[in-house]
């Protein structure tokens, strides 16, 4: 074996930054979109909403039993022949891999946010819901101000852990010839040769990225009981 | 009836009726025919064993539970089921929980800003100035920028006596206030109300303090398995209890 020469990886870097910001972009996006839409969907079943409930159930168990790799195919492929036959003229419409995987990691996301914002809402005390109807609080002030910000609070050390696992899944985008920072390392590796440093190099950004936002992670934890202590 | 000998201005003036109020959960019924008139200023001490439903007629008056049966007006407003009624009867009664219930995501300041600012619709400016003032009432100012979770169970109950009172309520309801207290911090809160109920607030309280029933209370309503039992001036009622369940309780919490 050769000895390692990391020159190519600063030569290269240019290449490996632009993956590392889509990669990026793509968990801030997915993030977003799935903080939004899975907030929305908690509350429809902390509500009971009548059938849309049902509904977003069955799409959260649905989405939360197939890998991401399926659900990216699918949309990848199918969304095409659907749109295409709800356009009439039964030719695949192409909606685009980037657009593809921000869609699908929001969507792929927002099940599982939504999980997460679900259990919180339950474990909300029920004299706070009690505190607010005494104060006359409308429903939509309670849940605004007094039970959504308690519910993210609590839940934002498994949120954050949650995104950390989305940001190491960014790297399927792959299969849809997208690339981020894996890919990108491994297109170059594939040029010049060099499979281990640029693999060792793109597992310690990974490395850092992620336990960085792990050290976060046990600063909330720690803010958070520091605050409910007592 | 008793409460008219013991209380004209009950009669007078009532700002809650209470007519005949059934409440059940599944087959235990908590309140079992109550009739109750609450005179503008007048001081109410409810006590009695748990599960007497002493607390569940007071969070009837402010529909945090629903009445079953029977019929409850709270300064001329009856409470249905509608939201609107209910919303506005819970603008004019101020509520002491026995777990303080403090939002613990808000400063002091701020979880007695809220509700006058959302629901009586008044700034932030006049909301930060009137919760100063009535933080400063239970003299608590000086925490105002932190949060419950930073103070002591009395501070923190006070806290929520002060919240309650930024709505600017006509009726104060306390369940059990000083229950969850450690002993050393049952006397702040028991002055504080003291000092309210001087004001002439209208007052109906949960409580096994008999001192502050003595002090303050106009009647005590001992009641029993979902009934009224007895009422009765405090000191009449504390010399002489007439039932022989409320001479059992009282020589159970008076040692």
């Amino acid at each position: 074996m050769n000895t390692l020469d990391f020159s190519i990886v600063a030569q290269s870097w240019p290449y490996l930054w632009s993956g590392l910001v889509f990669s990026l972009s793509l968990t801030a996006a997915a993030f977003a979109i799935g903080m939004v839409l899975g907030t929305c969907l908690a509350l429809v079943q902390h509500f009971e909403v009548p059938v849309l409930a049902q509904v977003v159930r069955g799409y959260v168990a649905v989405i939360r039993s197939i890998p991401l790799i399926l659900v990216l195919f699918w949309f990848f492929f199918l969304v095409p022949i659907v749109l295409g036959y709800l356009s009439g003229n039964g030719r695949p419409v192409p909606i685009g891999a980037t657009f593809t995987a921000f869609i699908t990691f929001g969507l792929f996301e927002a099940a599982y946010y939504s999980e997460i914002i679900r259990v919180g809402l339950r474990a909300v005390n029920k004299g706070q819901f009690e505190a607010c109807q005494a104060l006359a609080l409308s429903t939509y002030d309670t849940y605004r101000h007094i039970v959504l910000p308690q519910v993210l609070r609590v839940a934002s050390p498994i949120i954050l852990s949650q995104t950390i696992i989305l940001f190491q899944d960014t790297s399927l985008v792959y299969v849809l010839s997208l690339t981020d920072l894996l890919g990108a390392a491994s297109k170059l590796a594939q040029l010049n040769g060099r499979l281990v440093e640029m693999y060792l190099v793109v597992a310690l950004a990974y490395l850092a990225i992620s336990s960085a936002a792990s050290q976060c992670v046990a600063i909330l934890r720690k803010r958070y009981a520091l605050a409910t202590s007592r | 009836m008793p409460q008219e000998t013991v209380s004209g201005t009950a009669q007078a003036a009532p700002i809650v009726v209470v007519e005949n109020v059934t409440k059940r959960f599944g087959a235990f019924t908590a309140l079992n025919d109550v009739n109750l008139r609450v005179g503008k200023g007048e001081k109410i001490v409810l006590c009695g064993p748990s599960g007497s439903g002493k607390s569940t007629l007071i969070r009837c008056i402010n529909h945090i539970e629903k009445h079953d049966g029977g019929r409850i007006v709270v300064d001329g407003v009856e409470l249905s089921h509608r939201l609107a009624d209910i919303n506005s009867v819970r603008c004019e009664v101020g509520m002491v929980f026995q777990s303080f219930n403090l939002f613990p995501h808000l400063t002091v300041a701020e979880n007695c800003m809220l509700a006058p600012m959302k629901v009586r619709g008044i700034s932030q400016a006049e909301a930060r100035a009137r919760a100063l003032g009535l933080l400063r009432k239970v003299r608590i100012q000086d925490q105002a920028d932190k949060y419950p979770a930073q103070l002591s169970g009395g501070q923190q109950q006070r806290v929520a006596i002060a919240r309650a009172l930024c709505m600017q309520p006509k009726i104060m309801l306390f369940d059990e206030p000083t229950s969850a207290l450690d002993p050393e911090m049952v006397k702040e809160v028991l002055d504080t109300m003291v000092e309210l109920a001087k004001d002439g607030m209208t007052m109906v309280c949960v409580t096994h303090e008999m001192g502050f029933a003595r002090e303050v209370a106009d009647r005590v309503i001992f009641m029993d398995r979902g009934c009224i039992l007895e009422e009765a001036d405090p000191e009449t009622f504390f010399r002489a209890p007439r039932s022989e369940r409320a001479k059992g309780f009282l020589n159970q919490i008076i040692h």
